[in-house]
Formats: C-alpha cells, structure tokens, sequence
C-alpha cells in the first residue's frame, strides 16, 4: 500500500494553514560547518558549493536533519538553515554521479526537488516533507538517493551494443529510466498484492504479475525478434 | 524457486561473443545493492526477499536490453548511437521523458559549475 498518500493530503490541509518555517539564520549554518568534512570522500568537492549555488539558487528549503553532517553553504539561498543542508545536497550530488555513497545526507536528494524551480512548489514540498514520519522520511530517503551505479549500467551497455562510445549522459538517461521502470514494478506489484489481500515483502510471483500486465499496457519494449536458443 | 527464463544464458553469451575488456558474462546480483534500496524506496519491505531481488534485476536487465537493441536500430539509420534515441524511444512515457530532460539539463549545469570551479582555481594559484 503506499504510504505517501495520506502524509500529502494531510500536508497540504496543513499548509493552508501555517506557512513555511520562518528563516533561523545564520547560527545553523555555522554549527553545521564542522560536520562538513565527514562523510564527503572528495574534500575538494566543497568548495563547488559556492559556485553551485549560483545554479542552484531557486533550491528550495529541505528538511534540516541534526543528526545528519552537511557540509555549510554561502547564504545566497533562502535563509532557512535547512538551505545550509541544501548546498550539501549541490555538493553531494556532484558526488552522486561519481559514486553512489548510501552514507550521504538525507539532504543530498531533497536538493534536487525543484524541478520547476517554483517557490509554491518548494514550500508544499518542505510542507509536506515536514509532515512525515520517521519510517517515510527513511523510505522516501531511500528512494531519493538510490540509484543503479554508472560503471554497472555503462558496462552492461557496452556489452549490449558492442560499442565502446557509451557517452556519460547516455549512461545517466539510461540508470533514470532504469530506476523509474523499478518504481513502476514495485508498485504495481504493491497493486497486486493488495488486490490479493497478502501482506509483508513482495514476493517474485507479485513482480511478475505487475511485469506482466506492464507489457499489456505497453510500458515493455517488446522484442521484435525472438528469444532462441535460450 | 526456479530463475525465471528471462535474460540469464542469453546474457552470458552476449558477453562471451564481445571481446570487450570488460567481458559481462552477467555475473549474478550485479546491481543487487542497489536494488534493495530502490525497491524500499518504492514501497518494498526494508529487506526484500533475495528472490525477488534477483528477480528484479533479471528484469530490469532485459529492459535495457531491449531498450538498448531498439535504439541502436534507430541509430544505426543515423550512424551512431546517441542520446536521443532513447529520449526517442520513451517519447509516449511522459514521466519517464520529463525525468531524462531533468537529469540531462541537471548534469549540463554541474558540468558549468564545475568548469567555473577549476577557472576559480587557477585564478587562485596565479595570485599567489
């Protein structure tokens, strides 16, 4: 069943109410500069935080996590001190990309969010993120930071194709719509089991189901010669 | 249970046909890491079942192939593979194209930020 619905109808019911959290300021900011260094394996990195933040200036607040290191930011962004977690995120995410760390901040996704950069969307975002429990924040953490690791799906498609010329964003397009096809599994699998009332891990019989009823609604390239000699 | 007929063997012999370096004979649990974490993140238990797991990967494997054979058709018309044969290819997925146009014009923006940080580098060194 899925958990998100209910924390984002209530988040939004919420938000008419009380608005995003005011600005805290510069004393956050500060406090996070010594976490700065430790889970980041380049060190260098950091510093691309100031000139990131020139991209990234639309970036919304995310959800500040104490217990998480992040490296500081300038303070160009809005002054919430989530933002200070945001520019980690900037910096981290260049690191996303090289490596696929599972130890990086919870805020390393949340910087990603606005894909519109549009400042209603980030404050029903930071509303909604607010409202979470621990178990989604995890959940939705997860989801946010996993990804299939470059190398793997770059060396797959070289196999595949024959070719050594697998450019970098044709390796990033890929692991997306890798990633997105898992979402549509899993859930559809998640569909299925609550159609059959079962409960607990998915189950391969509940994967193939959803697969199976994917490729009839045509979301699986069908292949347009056949499988021999299998 | 039983590995589904999906993708193992004929992988194994794609990857011995390629005298690439990296000879991929498909080894088992190649993104398996990190499928468990994605399928949690999508609504799976915290600990998915390591069939089910294998099973996923099985899939998604043959996925990209598919994917992967029906963009090189299209790009063999053009000469070569490139990027937007597969934008082509997920054109009528809406989510799944909006996502791709995301991540590609995110990466051109860390490629500009980055860029200026190795110019800001070495205005420092010569200042000093």
């Amino acid at each position: 069943m899925k958990q998100s619905k209910d924390p984002f109808e209530a988040a939004l019911e919420e938000q008419e109410e009380s608005p995003p959290d005011s600005p805290v300021g510069e004393d956050e900011l500060n406090s996070q500069t010594p976490n700065e260094a430790q889970n980041q394996t380049d060190g260098g990195q950091n510093i691309l935080v100031d000139d990131d933040d020139d991209d990234y200036d639309d970036l919304g607040p995310t959800i500040k996590n104490p217990s998480h290191p992040s490296s500081s930011s300038t303070p160009k962004l809005h002054s919430t001190s989530v933002n200070a977690s945001v520019a980690a995120a900037v910096t981290n995410k260049n690191k996303e990309y090289d490596d696929d760390e599972e130890e990086e901040n919870v805020d390393v996704e949340l910087s990603k969010f606005p894909s519109s950069a549009d400042p209603t969307k980030m404050a029903k975002m930071q509303a909604i993120l607010s409202q979470f429990t621990e178990d989604q924040m995890s959940r939705y953490e997860s989801f946010r930071r996993s990804a299939l690791q470059k190398s793997n799906m770059r060396r797959l498609l070289v196999s595949i194709t024959g070719s050594q010329k697998i450019s970098l964003p044709m390796t990033i397009v890929v692991c997306g719509i890798a990633k997105m096809f898992v979402g549509e599994l899993v859930e559809k699998a998640r569909m299925v089991m609550t159609e059959r009332k079962e409960s607990g891990p998915i189950r391969p019989c509940h994967i193939r189901e959803a697969y199976r009823r994917l490729k009839l609604e045509g979301k699986v390239p069908k292949r347009s010669v056949q499988r021999l000699f299998r | 249970m039983s590995n589904p007929s999906t993708g193992a063997s004929s992988k194994s012999k794609l990857g011995s046909s390629q005298p690439s370096e990296t000879s991929f004979k498909r080894k088992r649990g190649v993104f398996q890491k990190d499928l468990q974490h994605m399928m949690y993140g999508f609504g799976d238990d915290p600990n998915p079942l390591p069939e089910t797991v294998a099973l996923v990967e099985d899939i998604v494997v043959e996925y990209v192939t598919d994917l992967a054979h029906k963009a090189q058709d299209i790009g063999s018309k053009r000469g070569k593979l490139s990027v937007e044969d597969f934008l082509y290819l997920i054109r009528k997925d809406l989510p799944k194209l909006n996502r791709c146009t995301e991540l590609l014009s995110m990466q051109e923006e860390l490629k500009q930020a980055r860029k200026a940080f190795e110019v800001d580098e070495e205005k420092l060194g010569t200042l000093e």
